[in-house]
Parts: C-alpha cells; sequence; structure tokens
C-alpha cells in the first residue's frame, strides 16, 4: 500500500443536506423545486399516473441501454442500473438490476453539482461521464455512469444516469483486474466527471480519451453510445410527462414519491422494537499471496423510525479487497432495499433518508485513495450487503409478518475465473477472452417459512442469468464436463439453504494452455451465514487438476463426473491466482450455496426425506447432520427420534457451560425473539425448553452450551480446507441450549470471532 | 355451398363463428366444458347448425375445414396438471433443467413482481429429479462424437423410469441438433423397451442451439402431446361420425393452423393457440379496412393481451414464455399485459391508489355482479360512472348492482382518500387508462416502434369501454372496435381466416460470410420437410408459400433478430442481403449505430416457414347504409373526466347503427357483448363492415 495522496480528498463525495446544496449552487444555476404546500395539494389520480408514467420512462430508458449495449456482462447478466433523480441527485426511481449501483449514483451528482456547477458548468444539452469510485456514481472503476441534466426553460429540473460495468478499462489486469494489486495505480484509471457531451453533440476529445485505455475501445465506445441513448430516452420522455402536466406537478410527484417511500419505510421500522444488532464476516486473503483474514463488522441499531449502520471495528484497507464509501452505501441497499423495501416503491432518494452510516476512513468498506479497489463491488461491497442483510433479519425475525422478509445470508461473493487463448477451431486461430458466468448460480438464504432458492442467483443483481453451455461451447473453446448443483451445498437447517453449483471444464479446440485468472472469497470461512441455529451453505472450492487422465478417459468411452477419476494431482487453487490452464487438464469451480435457517435437528423429517430423493442432499448429511434415518424413501419415525437424541447428546458431551440456567418459564405468554428464542417477562428462554437462559438486559451474557471444533463439523459442504488459504484458526462454532440441546448458533469462524452468547437474542448489544 | 368455422376454446366460453363463400357470418357462443372440452365444442357447432336451420350433420358434411384454438393444453402445463414424464440427457448436464439459467425464478413476472426478489422462487420446476437421467455420452459443438453413447446404460435408465410408471419421454442432448444420432439411437432403445410409449427428440421438437430453452421446449411438449393426441382423436372421431368430410385443423401459436393428426408430435407448437386468434382476426380486417400497421387489443374479464402488426404482417418472436421457462417456439408476438376488467383498485400502504395486477377473477368478479366480490374493479368504476347501465349489457341476462359497486369503491378507496364515490370512480378509470397505456407504450416500443404510426383495435368485453382513453395515452388518433356479427366472437373469427402454417428450423451457428452450399443445404432440408409436412394436411390449397429466414446476431450481442431470406438459389449475394436486412432491423429496434459489427454477425438459426392458403379467405359482410342520422336511444349522466363530472350524454343502440353513421363524443354505444365509450373531442364512424372508428375530432370542430 503506498502513502495516502495529498490532494486525493477533494474526490470523496459524502450524502449531502439537500438544502444546504441548493443554497450553495451559483447563481448561474437555477434549479426548478417546488414547495411542500405543492406537493401535498396532489390529488391521488394525478399523483398515480405521473408516478406511474416515470416508472415506465426508467423501464424505457433500461431497456433502451440493455438493447444497444455491446457487452454481456450487460446484456447477459445485467450488471448495470439507471436512474432517475430530482434536480439535486435524490433518486425518484431506480431500476431493479444491479441494486448496489443505486447507493453510489447519487454521491456522484452531488459532487457534480458542488465540483462543476462553477466551471466548467452545468448547461442543457450536456452529459457527464465518470468511473471514480470515490465520486460515485459506480462501485469501482469498471462501472462508468453517464448523466445528464435536464433543463426545464433555463432550470435544472432533474438528473437522468445510465450505469454499466465496462469489459476492460486498461490497467495491468485483464478485465482491469489484477489479483495482485498494491494500489488503485495497477488499476484502470479512474477519472472524476468529465463533459462528455456538450450542447448535445458528443466531445470525441473526450471520448476518446475515456476509450484510449481499453483492451477494447470499440465495445466500450459502443456502451458509451448506448448510455447516452438511454439518458436521452429518459430526457425526451420526461419533457413530454413536463408538456402534459406541467413542471410543478411533474416535480410536486417526484418529491412525493421520496417522502412517501420515506414514510412507508418509517412506519415499518417504527413497528419494531429498538435495539442493536451485530454482524461480522470475513474476506480471506487481500491479494496473490495474502493468508490473511480481512474482517468487516457492523453494529445496526434501531432507533424509532430511523438505523444507524455503524462499521466500526473494520479492518484496515489491504490489497485489492476494498471498496469507497460509495461501495459500503451500495451494500448496504443491496440489502435494504429486498428487505425492508419489497413492497415500497424503490425512490431509494427518500429510502436512503432513513440511516446514517458511521465508519473509519481507511477501511475496507471505506477505502481512501489510492487503495485498490477493482474488487470493490464483489468483495467488500457485497460481504457489507450481507453483513447488513443478517442485521436486518435479526431485527425482523422478532415480528411473525415482517419476519417474511427474513433470510438467512445468500452466496457471499463472486467467483471470479477468466480464461483466455487461442480459438483454433475455425479456419484461423482467434484469440479469446472470457469470464465464466456460471457462478451468477449461487444459492439463497433459507428463511423462517421456505428453504432458500436453489441456485437462486445473486442477491445483488437480481435479475441476472447464466449463458447456456452450448452458447459457451460454441463461442470459446472448451468441452463442459458437467454443470450441477451440488448435493449439501446448501447450509443446513429447519430450512435448508439453497444450494450452489459446480462446473467443470476442459481445453476442447486449442493445442495451447490457456490463461486462468482467479479471486473469490469463501473457501477458508463462510460467508453464507446460517440464521437461528441454521448452518452456513458451502465453502467454495476451485481446483487445477494436473497430469489428468480426461483425454484418456473421453476416448475410452467415459463421461468423468468427479475430480478423483481425473487426477491424482487435485491442486486447490488460491483465491487470487494467476494460473493456467493446459489442453488435457481440467479446472473445477464451486461456488456458495445459501445459509440455513434454524437448527437441522428440527427439520421435518419428510423435507429431509424428500431432499434426498430429489439429490438436495446426501444420504450422509440426511443421517449425520439431520438425524433423519430414511428407510425405502421415507423417514423412519422412531430411528429417527433416537437418531435426532443421539446428535443431541453428542452436542452435550462436547459442549462447555458457563454458568446456569434459570428454571422453566411460563411459555403460555411469550414474544418472539427468533425461531429458538422467545422473551418471557424479563427472562430469555428457550422456545422449544422453556428454559431460562438470561435476563432481556442489555449486555449481559446468556447461559449457553458452547462448542468448538473444526469446520467439518459443520457437514459435508466444507469442501474447502482452512489451512490451504488462511494462517488463522478456522472453527465451526455452536451455542446450544444447555437444557435441550437445540442449536442456537452455527458458524463457520476463526477462532478469535467475537463472542456470540453476548448478542444471542439480544436488543441491545455493549459492543467495542 | 361450403362452409369454414373456426373455434375458440376457452377457459370459460368456446366461441364459433361460421363463414360461408356467400357472404354469411355467423357467431355463437357455449360454455366451455372442462375436462372434456370436445363437448362444448360439440355444443357450439349444433347452435351455428340451429342458426343454419339445418341438422349437424348437414352443416358439417358442407364444411370445408373446422379451424380449432384451444388453452386446454396451456391451462394443463400452467396449472401442473400432465402425467408424469421421463427426461434423458448428456452426463453432466441433467441439473440445466433445475439451474434454470437462474432466470427461471423471474422470467415472465409481471415489474410489481420483479422488486419483490424475496417473493420469488423455482417451485415450478418441469419434473422431479427422479424423473431426469443422464446417459454417458458427448458429441461437440462441430457435431464430433467426442463419446459414444453408453447404450447398456441407456436401457436401464429407460427401465427404470418405465418402472417409476413413467409413459412418455423427452430426450435432449447437448448439440443433438448439429448431430441427431444419439437422440434417434436412444428413440430406438425406447422403443425396444416399450414400443407404446410416447417419445420426443429436441432435434426434432426444437433443433435450436441453447439446452435449457431446447430441454424445456422437450419436456413441455412431451407433457401435453399424449393428451392433445387423446382429446383431438376423439373430437375428430366425433365430429366423423357427424358426417365431417374436411380437415380439423388445430391452431398453432405461429398464427397458422396445422391438422389434427399432426398436432400431437410437436404439442408445444399449438400451445398459444388461443392467444394469437385475435391477432390474426385483425390482421384478416386489416387486409379488409386498409390498414397495415395495427396494434391489437384483446381485453377480456381476466386478461389485457396486445399484439402488433407491421406492415400487414404480424409481429413474430422466436420463442415465447411459459410457467417461467423459455420455450422455443414461433410464434405471433401476444404480451399480457394488464388485467382486463376485473383488475381490483386498491390503496397501497402509503395510501396510494393503484390499480390490479389482481383481478376478481371469473369468480367472484367484480362487486357489481353480486357473486360476492367486495373488491373494487374497473367494471365497478365504470358502471357508478354510468358507462354500464344498472341493466348490464344489451345481452346479458343479469342487471349490475350500482348499489354494490358504490359500497366497494366507497369502503376501499373513496372514504380512505377523502373522495366522493364518484370522485374515486373517476380516479380509477383515468388511472387504468394511463396505465394501459403506459404497458402498451412498452409493449410497442421495445419491438422497435413508434406508437404514433399505428391504428389500434380494441375488442373483447372490456377493452372497448376504455380503448380511446388508452390509444390517446399512447399517441394513437384511430382506434378500430371491430363490431358486425364477430363482436362478441373475433377471436374465433380470426381462426376461421387462418391459413396453414408450419416452420422447420435448424440451429447451425456460424459466422457471417458463411459457405452458401452449406446454407442452401440446410435450407432445402428444411423447405422439404415443410412441404412433406403440408402435403400430408390433407387440404388442398390455393398455393404454396415458403419463406427462408435466419436468425442472426452480432457476436457480441445477446439479441438474436430474425432476417429474411431471398428465395432461390443461395448465393454470397444472398447472404450479405440476409445480413444487411438483419442490421436494418437491428438499428430499427436497438437504434442507430447501436450494433457492434465490428465483432462480426453470427447466423444461429436457419428457419423455414410454409404457408398453405386456403381456398377461402373469409370476410366480414357489409352493414346496410344509414338512411338518416343516428338517434340516440336513450340519455344518461355519464361521467368520463373527473374534471367534466357527469355530463348528460346520448347512449346509442347498436343494433340501430348503420354504415355511414357518424356519432360525436361524448356518447356512449351499448352493443350486446360490450360498451364503446367515445370521449368528448372525438367522432365514432359506423363504416360498411359495422365497425365503429373513433378518431380525434380535428382542432375547432364542435365538440
Amino acid at each position: 500500500m503506498t502513502m495516502p495522496i495529498p490532494g486525493s480528498e477533494q474526490f470523496s463525495s459524502r450524502p449531502v443536506d439537500p438544502d444546504e446544496l441548493a443554497r450553495s449552487l451559483p447563481s448561474s444555476l437555477t434549479v426548478h423545486t417546488v414547495d411542500q404546500e405543492q406537493i401535498d395539494s396532489l390529488d391521488p389520480l394525478t399523483y398515480e399516473v405521473i408516478r406511474h408514467r416515470l416508472w415506465s420512462v426508467t423501464d424505457e430508458m433500461g431497456e433502451a441501454l440493455k438493447r444497444q449495449s455491446g457487452s454481456p456482462i450487460v446484456t447477459d447478466a445485467n450488471d448495470f442500473d439507471f436512474a432517475i433523480s430530482d434536480e439535486l441527485g435524490q433518486e425518484v426511481q431506480v431500476g431493479l438490476y444491479n441494486t448496489m449501483l443505486v447507493g453510489a449514483v447519487d454521491l456522484a451528482i452531488y459532487w457534480t453539482l458542488r465540483n462543476r456547477a462553477d466551471n466548467p458548468g452545468i448547461e442543457s444539452g450536456d452529459m457527464f461521464l465518470t468511473n471514480d469510485p470515490w465520486v460515485g456514481g459506480g462501485l469501482h472503476q469498471n462501472d462508468v455512469m453517464v448523466y445528464q441534466p435536464v433543463f426545464h426553460e433555463g432550470k435544472l429540473f432533474a438528473w437522468t444516469s445510465a450505469i454499466a460495468h465496462q469489459p476492460d478499462l486498461g490497467g495491468v489486469g485483464l478485465g482491469s483486474f489484477s489479483p495482485a494489486a498494491q494500489d488503485v495505480f495497477s488499476e484502470s484509471l479512474p477519472t472524476p466527471p468529465v463533459k462528455v457531451v456538450r450542447g448535445g453533440v458528443l466531445q470525441r476529445d473526450v471520448a476518446d480519451l475515456y476509450t484510449r485505455r481499453s483492451r477494447v475501445p470499440m465495445l466500450v465506445g459502443l456502451d458509451l453510445r448506448a448510455k447516452i441513448g438511454a439518458n436521452n430516452v429518459g430526457a425526451e420522455r420526461l419533457h413530454a410527462l413536463i408538456t402534459q402536466y406541467g413542471p410543478d406537478t411533474v416535480k410536486a410527484v417526484m418529491k412525493r414519491m421520496m417522502s412517501d417511500a420515506e414514510a412507508r419505510l418509517r412506519d415499518k421500522l417504527t413497528a419494531l422494537p429498538d435495539g442493536s444488532w451485530t454482524a461480522t464476516g470475513y474476506q480471506d486473503q487481500s491479494h496473490e499471496g495474502d493468508r490473511n483474514l480481512h474482517k468487516i463488522t457492523v453494529t445496526t441499531t434501531k432507533t424509532a423510525d430511523h438505523l444507524t449502520f455503524d462499521f466500526t471495528g473494520t479492518d484496515p484497507q489491504a490489497g485489492v479487497i476494498n471498496c469507497t464509501y460509495a461501495g459500503m452505501r451500495g451494500g448496504v441497499m443491496l440489502a435494504l432495499l429486498p428487505i425492508l423495501a419489497s413492497d415500497i416503491p424503490w425512490s431509494a432518494g427518500g429510502l436512503m433518508r432513513c440511516f446514517d452510516l458511521v465508519t473509519e476512513e481507511g477501511t475496507l468498506n471505506n477505502a481512501t485513495f489510492p487503495a485498490a479497489v477493482g474488487r470493490g463491488p464483489i468483495g467488500p461491497a457485497w460481504l457489507t450487503g450481507s453483513l447488513i442483510a443478517e442485521c436486518l433479519s435479526q431485527m425482523l425475525d422478532r415480528d411473525l409478518e415482517l419476519g417474511r422478509n427474513v433470510q438467512a445470508t445468500c452466496c457471499g461473493t463472486w467467483d471470479t475465473a477468466v480464461i483466455a487463448g487461442l480459438d483454433e477451431r475455425g479456419e484461423q486461430p482467434a484469440p479469446f477472452l472470457s469470464i465464466m458466468m456460471e457462478p451468477m448460480a449461487g444459492g439463497y438464504g433459507a428463511r423462517p417459512h421456505a428453504d432458500g432458492i436453489d441456485t437462486g442467483g445473486l442477491f445483488c443483481i437480481p435479475m441476472g442469468r447464466v449463458p447456456d453451455v452450448e452458447m459457451t461451447e460454441f463461442l470459446y473453446p472448451v468441452l463442459t464436463l458437467w454443470r450441477r448443483e451440488v448435493p449439501d451445498s446448501g447450509g443446513p437447517g429447519r430450512h435448508r439453504g439453497g444450494l450452489g453449483a459446480s462446473l467443470a471444464i476442459t481445453p476442447h479446440g486449442t493445442s495451447v494452455p490457456m490463461g486462468l485468472v482467479l479471486a473469490s472469497a469463501g473457501k477458508a470461512v463462510a460467508q453464507n451465514a446460517g440464521l437461528s441455529g441454521g448452518h452456513p451453505g458451502n465453502s467454495g472450492l476451485d481446483v487445477v487438476a494436473r497430469r489428468s487422465r480426461v483425454a484418456e478417459l473421453l476416448a475410452a468411452g467415459r463421461m468423468p463426473s468427479e475430480l478423483e477419476e481425473i487426477s491424482d494431482a487435485l491442486e486447490p487453487a488460491q483465491n487470487y491466482a494467476s494460473s493456467y490452464l493446459a489442453p488435457g487438464e481440467v479446472f473445477a469451480m464451486t461456488w456458495q450455496g445459501g445459509g440455513g435457517y434454524g437448527d437441522p435437528l428440527t427439520r421435518d423429517p419428510d423435507a429431509v426425506a424428500r431432499d434426498l430423493r430429489e439429490q438436495k442432499i446426501t444420504a450422509g448429511a440426511a443421517t449425520g447432520v439431520y438425524g433423519v434415518v430414511v428407510t425405502d424413501g421415507r423417514p423412519d419415525a422412531t430411528a429417527t427420534a433416537a437418531e435426532r437424541a443421539r446428535l443431541r447428546g453428542v452436542r452435550r458431551e462436547r459442549s462447555r457451560v458457563d454458568g446456569t440456567t434459570g428454571g422453566k418459564a411460563d411459555l403460555g405468554s411469550v414474544k418472539r425473539v427468533d425461531d429458538n428464542l422467545v422473551e418471557s417477562g424479563d427472562a430469555v428462554a428457550c422456545r422449544h425448553c422453556g428454559e431460562v437462559l438470561g435476563g432481556v438486559g442489555s449486555g449481559e451474557r446468556l447461559t449457553l452450551a458452547v462448542y468448538e471444533g473444526p469446520s467439518t463439523d459443520a457437514g459435508p459442504q466444507m469442501i474447502a480446507d482452512p489451512a490451504d488459504y488462511v494462517d488463522t484458526p478456522i472453527v465451526f462454532r455452536q451455542y446450544s441450549c444447555p437444557s435441550c440441546w437445540t442449536a442456537l448458533y452455527s458458524g463457520v469462524v476463526p477462532a478469535d470471532h467475537p463472542d456470540g452468547a453476548a448478542t444471542i437474542g439480544r436488543l441491545t448489544v455493549t459492543t467495542g | 355451398m361450403a362452409y369454414v368455422i373456426g373455434v375458440d376454446v376457452g377457459g370459460t366460453f368456446t366461441d364459433a363463428v361460421l363463414d360461408d363463400d356467400a357472404g354469411t357470418v355467423l357467431a355463437a357462443k357455449s360454455p366451455s366444458t372442462p375436462p372434456d372440452y370436445s363437448r362444448g365444442v360439440l355444443d357450439v357447432l349444433e347452435l351455428l347448425a340451429e342458426q343454419l336451420g339445418r341438422s349437424l350433420p348437414e352443416m358439417l358434411a358442407d364444411t370445408h375445414h373446422i379451424a380449432h384454438g384451444t388453452t386446454s393444453s396451456l391451462n394443463a402445463l400452467v396449472m401442473g396438471d400432465v402425467p408424469p414424464v421421463g427426461f434423458l440427457t448428456t452426463k453432466g448436464h441433467r441439473d440445466s433443467i433445475f439451474i434454470m439459467n437462474v432466470e427461471g425464478r423471474y422470467l415472465g413476472r409481471s415489474p410489481h413482481e420483479l422488486q419483490n426478489v424475496l417473493g420469488q422462487d423455482k417451485q415450478h420446476g418441469l419434473i422431479p429429479k427422479r424423473h431426469a437421467l443422464e446417459v454417458t455420452e458427448r458429441i461437440d459443438r462441430d457435431g464430433t462424437v467426442v463419446v459414444a453413447l453408453d447404450e447398456d446404460e441407456a436401457r436401464a435408465a429407460i427401465r427404470s423410469l418405465v418402472a417409476d410408471g413413467v409413459r412418455a419421454i423427452a430426450v435432449s442432448l447437448l448439440w443433438s441438433f448439429r448431430n441427431p444420432a444419439h437422440e434417434r439411437r436412444l428413440r430406438e432403445l425406447i422403443a425396444e423397451v416399450d414400443p407404446e410409449l410416447f417419445v420426443a427428440l429436441s432435434s426434432e421438437v426444437s433443433p435450436r442451439i441453447r439446452e435449457f430453452a431446447r430441454n424445456a421446449t422437450t419436456i413441455m411438449s412431451t407433457q401435453i402431446g399424449p393428451g392433445l393426441r387423446d382429446y383431438l382423436s376423439t373430437l375428430e372421431s366425433t365430429l366423423r361420425e357427424n358426417s365431417l368430410a374436411g380437415p380439423l385443423l388445430v391452431m398453432q401459436s405461429n398464427g397458422g393452423a396445422v391438422a389434427a393428426a399432426e398436432a400431437p408430435a410437436t404439442a408445444i407448437s399449438t400451445v398459444g393457440s388461443v392467444l394469437t386468434g385475435g391477432v390474426v382476426g385483425s390482421v384478416a380486417l386489416g387486409r379488409q379496412l386498409g390498414h397495415r400497421n395495427i396494434i391489437s387489443t384483446d381485453v377480456g374479464g381476466t386478461t389485457f393481451l396486445a399484439g402488433l402488426i407491421v406492415d400487414g404482417e404480424p409481429v413474430r418472436d422466436t420463442t415465447t414464455v411459459i410457467n417461467h421457462h423459455p420455450i422455443n417456439v414461433p410464434t405471433l408476438r401476444v404480451d399480457a399485459i394488464g388485467s382486463g376488467g376485473g383488475a381490483i383498485a386498491w390503496l397501497d400502504a402509503g395510501g396510494n391508489l393503484r390499480i390490479g395486477p389482481h383481478s376478481a377473477q371469473a369468480v367472484p368478479g367484480p362487486a357489481c355482479y353480486g357473486n360476492g366480490g367486495t373488491e373494487p374493479t374497473n367494471t365497478d368504476a365504470n358502471l357508478v360512472l354510468g358507462i354500464l347501465p344498472e341493466r348490464g349489457l344489451l345481452g346479458g341476462r343479469k342487471p349490475l348492482s350500482l348499489e354494490l359497486a358504490r359500497q366497494a369503491i366507497d369502503i376501499r378507496i373513496a372514504k380512505p382518500l377523502g373522495l366522493t364515490v364518484e370522485e374515486a370512480a373517476a380516479a380509477i378509470y383515468t388511472v387504468q387508462n394511463a396505465q394501459t397505456g403506459d404497458l402498451l407504450r412498452k409493449t410497442v416500443v421495445e419491438a422497435g416502434h413508434d406508437p404514433r404510426d399505428f391504428v389500434l383495435y380494441a375488442f373483447g368485453g372490456a377493452g372497448p369501454a376504455h380503448c380511446a382513453g388508452y390509444a390517446a395515452e399512447v399517441g394513437v388518433d384511430e382506434v378500430v372496435v371491430p363490431l358486425g356479427p364477430v363482436a362478441s366472437a373475433f377471436s374465433a373469427f380470426g381462426l376461421a381466416s387462418s391459413d396453414i402454417v408450419l416452420a422447420a428450423e435448424l440451429s447451425d451457428p456460424t459466422v457471417v460470410p458463411f459457405d452458401p452450399t452449406r446454407a442452401e443445404r440446410n435450407f432445402a432440408d428444411l423447405e422439404q420437410r415443410v412441404r412433406d409436412g403440408l402435403a400430408r394436411q390433407g387440404v388442398r390449397f390455393e398455393t404454396v408459400q415458403v419463406h427462408r429466414e435466419i436468425d442472426m446476431r452480432y457476436t457480441m450481442q445477446l439479441a438474436e433478430l430474425t432476417a429474411p431470406v431471398a428465395n432461390g438459389p443461395l448465393d454470397i449475394t444472398a447472404i450479405e442481403a440476409a445480413a444487411a436486412a438483419f442490421e436494418k432491423r437491428y438499428a430499427e429496434m436497438f437504434g442507430k449505430d447501436a450494433g457492434f459489427r465490428e465483432a462480426g454477425i453470427q447466423a444461429i438459426t436457419f428457419r423455414v416457414r410454409g404457408v398453405g392458403v386456403l381456398p377461402f379467405s373469409p370476410e366480414l359482410p357489409t352493414v346496410a347504409e344509414a338512411t338518416g342520422p343516428a338517434e340516440p336511444a336513450s340519455r344518461r349522466p355519464v361521467c368520463l373526466a373527473a374534471a367534466a363530472g357527469f355530463v348528460d350524454t346520448p347512449v346509442y343502440d347498436y343494433r340501430e347503427l348503420r354504415a355511414g353513421h357518424v356519432l360525436t363524443g361524448p356518447a356512449v354505444v351499448e352493443v350486446p357483448t360490450t360498451t364503446v365509450v367515445l370521449p368528448a373531442g372525438t367522432t365514432g364512424t359506423v363504416d360498411h363492415l359495422g365497425s365503429l372508428t373513433i378518431r380525434t375530432a380535428p382542432a375547432g370542430s364542435p365538440s
């Protein structure tokens, strides 16, 4: 890490007070706004008609962007988004694609209003471009935002914006990603807001300055046009709307959409008990050669109708696994939108008024220049989102109705695998480069009333998709040996986490080794935590099979389905690696499923039998993890009861209990805490056996049974050996009720992970 | 004398239209009779025969053909009411149908549902995993066998499926469209185990690249094939017993029909048949009226279907979505964009007025039906506003309850918002029209067109009350409401006017420019298949038209578009012309310069469409000319805009209107099966076919 660079602070954008921002604007830039009276006097009919029309405008912008884009990252993976903001940049309506970008868009507009209004000026017919993650707009330099001030009668009325991930914008690594980067200077150059369109004319010098850095300048140029086109669609339709209804009415609707979303979220928060919830997670390895764990921790405090996310205690920035403030905020939105706002229109400008962020500069998710931030969205921002989701789930789990949106952690990262080489199948050999898109098929977390969705996708890009094997084989010289769901990869629980999946490829149609660049996480520690005693989902695992027998097997009429058939030299790939894959070798990757919910020993035996029949779990897991004995496809009730009793006995044997419990509580009139715990008067008790584990008061530890053992005790989903990746000892830690031995927490964490007994089931915790 | 009969079997009603070659057009309607829909077909045919004053056998003996559209296969798929089906696929790739490319979680969901990620799931899987078995074999993208088929393993798999009660097997292997040898051998092995098993091969049902959609298409086709076979053979033998001489044809999603005996083998091609009848009818009517660009809107009680006709041809798609799965079936593009007359008005948690997507369905229906519905719907608002009379539709048998409609709107909308019932009803009407306009615009714009270049057709019971409103929202200034004898059965009219269309396709992905001889061989094979297929239909065609086309894409871009290819010997010039047509279409769809042509163009799928033109093109008969001005049958206060309030409005009885009558809005026209609204500032002209054309009155004219 190089030293901080004086002068770089001015590019750090932060949320603003809109009134203060408005007052700070130069007199040359007048903005259109409305007062509260105009907002209040809207009739419901006009409001709904214009609200729907604004939705339709953003929808059409997204459609224009998607259709004009040349990048499969946009067209296949849907890694893009778009928004309409008010005159100050507050987001009125956002798209449904990469939801992390929502946390970054307004930051760039605020910064532009502050730093570009005087010089070069913000005028009608202008569009700005930025890919500076400190300014905002995107989470790493590959996210490029093009945005436009929309004027009406000389006044700044609104902003439209379009952002998409660009396949390559230069830097030392392919795709602008370098697994060994020391700082941002090894990556793509961040570009603060520049005027790429002036007076409706694309500025060729600026456009060239931007595209020149890329290894695929034509593709990047095409996406630039696509974003300009999307903004044009937005402006054109906004103008039509203003013509039809008048600027004041349209603006009043925009303001009310935000205040409406805000009010509805505040109502929801008010209905919940005040409290604090903490979650801590890790990225294993920060760059090529690193063997450390890097921690992000957050305490979420809900007071009345407001949330505070306090990241104090998060580790310092390191390697390539950092993100800027925009990434942290984007991570928050990735969790907040679907969990708290699934039934509220996504007028993000209003929703974002309901929380504050507390954070230290120079940390993993608030990195200062010149930290490398290439893995920002898929590493630290994603982890931030997973931890926020964990906190929100603990908060909502107390309420049966709102608890419908409780979810154990989903697949916690994107496993990057880039292949590049020579395709010799055509008449002329041709170079190729591809990112394996299959890891888009991650598993979703389990919920209080449902299993997680098997290969449901990624929580942060709800509308992602994976390509067909045939399309991949048509385009690139590989043969896909398998692409399949992995049994047991969903975290065990009363409800099971969704399965992750696995892919194996071998070169086919090329005689030279292809380059293989890897970047991932979640091999040593679980990034897909369970909830309420549910176990984490599987660890990921990437393997290169050297000295492989695959050619001989295929020639002999055999299609291998296990790595052991293929080679005796199976090399677990490090999370960050620059490697190669030669003809005759096999590369196999397994990515994460979702975490489980509730103790697996309480899962409905019929569901376990069904899972076994549908090959969602193995026979070993049915008995060993769920304690269900299945005979002829049906659970054997007697044998299952005995096996489950035995497994609870194992927990009793192996666990340590500090303190004593307080006897049985009256379970007649209690308040739910989560799947296992209730509040009975001023006591916290086990919902299953009624044993009082402690008082409701803050800061007081519950009396719990604790066990720590090897990570494989979490179940057969732990397919990677932590010692292959990090030096820190990694354990399976389980807290149980010391009376009935129901699991209250089951995690795969470093041995120095914070003590859960201080936080489980508590409304308020003391941290630090 | 010869008849053509179109029969449209819907979920609730079975409609039929009979047309002869002497200007007679008759329509009939009868309740559908699930699960055996053939009874309802017989019922409706009896009704037609009665109107003709002939017996059923007499009518059928003189029938040239019956074109039949059915919703039963689609219903069976959507409701999961299908027999167990086995699936054999390439080792290592069984889970394609469970992973669903992830998109299976969200495809086909409304914008409302898309935002609620936690409300989605993948519970709509095609088959249980135990019925999906892998066989050792592998073919690569060039069609080369990498691993031979393990026949012993395959036999064991087939036997285990049969032992588990499976009577139909779908076979879909990787790259089978490049080399179908292993799939064909599997069919032989299945026949060895049991020759009675129903088998479908992906290389025949859907020889198109991208295994997930091909697998799903083959499996769904296998799920409905045996049922369709049983239903059609029952229906056909009953009709034969009743002297039907001509062929029984089944409508397909592609807007053309196919002989009943041929349909089950590629059952999936018939799955959208009831959706397309209205579009085909619009094409036929458009031909008579001289309209070449049409937005066709079919609004029923629970559905709102929108189709597009551009330059006289329906807009086609190569893929559709059924039960959240992408399905490879050449189809007319029909978007279900809203929820029709039964759409429920509600207040969200923020106290904002919302309409749909939930519908009161057929049961209980709108509150005013008095069947226990308490949620206010569009229909209830229309009743409060005076658009609908309390006695209900002219042809309806049941009066509507204004009291229940007012009560529902009052409790759910008006009181919470502090509005009068009338104001709330007017808000529902306006919001519904505006939002329909937004969704309709999306359909047109996403197909690459500007709505202002179109005429809008509105039919179905619930469309004509709103069409002038939603047409204005999208900028269309001419609306046609087809009335006359087929007002209530426009979709069946479409069926009666359809030709026979067969399509054959094959993916052979390659880079442009490619070897013309290879492409010519592809086309020649496909054309032979189409011509053989047409010959098997048992119908005399007036002419046979053959259309060649290629689905192309830019190498780096996802969207595939279909480009026409000139008939005749294929040379490099023809290929370049096809590529140019692709680029032109791409620019229309996605904007000028949107194509990344530097990355190259790929040809993916070759397709031949054969149209057997039937010696029959039913036309709507002309209606009598008006001899004097139109007289309103009555007047009543009607509210069409909140600002204008209730206005004393003339109400016309459509049965009294004649060609040439011009009505000035605001006005309401009551038709036995629907109600047409002419807002202020529009005129309505009855044309020579009895349709009502609504136009915006020229500026300055009295209104």
